[in-house]
């Protein structure tokens, strides 16, 4: 069931689905490459656990990256607003 | 002097509106602008020089925003115009060599490193530390469109726009940023492990 070192390279799929998988995480892929990369999913653990990696870990690397802006920032950012009244 | 033409008050005060209104809806993405701004430049207070620059900018020239399109695009495109002008690309970073693991090498990375678990798990034996820094040594030109379409979660298209780069650029400056993170996320694991 592993990668391409275990020596099912070529014709089993997975290098063609390592290759598509930025475009199907990003949904870019046409509907029938889509399909196509889906049947490979369907039959391969391997690769379907690459493929929920990638998306938990763009989800990760989001969360990490969640700094709350300053707050004395933000009062300084209201204080540039136009002076109406 | 003589009395305002009526005309011209309700003009005068329909626009005074337009502007609060603008202003108010800019200040409420705020929050997303400083999260990014902060991923482009190495430290706090450049981010809050930035963001604060953006929306000086913003509220100056708040008349070439048309009304109904993608404000908080159009507010990336001053901040990414910005950071450019401020010469940040003086320190360019050195050319990368070429990455030559793929796009799994990470997952079989960390997959091989534990007991089999789920990838929600997995993903956490990174530090968050770690997923930082790792995002800072990615060369800028591929950091911007990675922080913009991973964190900002803009489309390929609006980063295109943002960045003025075509979407073709976007999408192999995206991939190859990806992998430089992979790249470094996995370097840093390894690390970390012994």
């Amino acid at each position: 069931m592993r990668r391409e070192e275990d020596g099912v390279s070529g014709d089993c799929g997975c290098a063609k689905c390592e290759q598509v998988l930025q475009l199907y995480v990003d949904r870019t892929l046409t509907e029938a490459e889509c399909r196509e990369a889906e049947a490979h999913l369907a039959a391969c653990p391997h690769c379907a656990g690459a493929y929920r990696f990638e998306d938990a870990l763009r989800r990760y690397v989001r969360k990490c990256c969640d700094e709350p802006m300053p707050f004395e920032l933000k009062e300084r950012l209201t204080a540039l607003r136009t002076a109406y009244l | 002097m003589t009395e305002a033409d009526p005309v011209d008050a309700r003009r005068i005060a329909s626009e005074a509106r337009d502007r609060v209104r603008f202003e108010e809806e800019a200040l409420e993405l705020a929050d997303q602008v400083y999260r990014v701004a902060r991923r482009l430049v190495s430290t706090r207070e450049e981010a809050e020089d930035l963001v604060q620059e953006t929306y000086a900018r913003a509220f100056r020239s708040w008349r070439s925003f048309q009304p109904g399109t993608n404000l908080r695009a159009w507010l990336f495109r001053i901040l990414t115009n910005l950071n450019i002008d401020r010469g940040r690309r003086e320190q360019r970073s050195p050319a990368t060599e070429p990455i030559e693991e793929g796009d799994y090498y990470l997952y079989n990375r960390l997959e091989d490193a534990g007991a089999p678990q789920a990838e929600e798990q997995i993903v956490e034996r990174l530090s968050r530390d770690g997923v930082v820094e790792a995002l800072a040594a990615v060369p800028h030109d591929f950091r911007d469109v990675l922080v913009l379409v991973d964190i900002g979660e803009f489309s390929y298209r609006d980063a295109a726009q943002i960045l003025d780069i075509p979407v073709g650029t976007v999408m192999s400056r995206l991939h190859r940023g990806r992998r430089v993170l992979k790249h470094e996320l996995a370097e840093r694991a390894v690390g970390e492990a012994r």
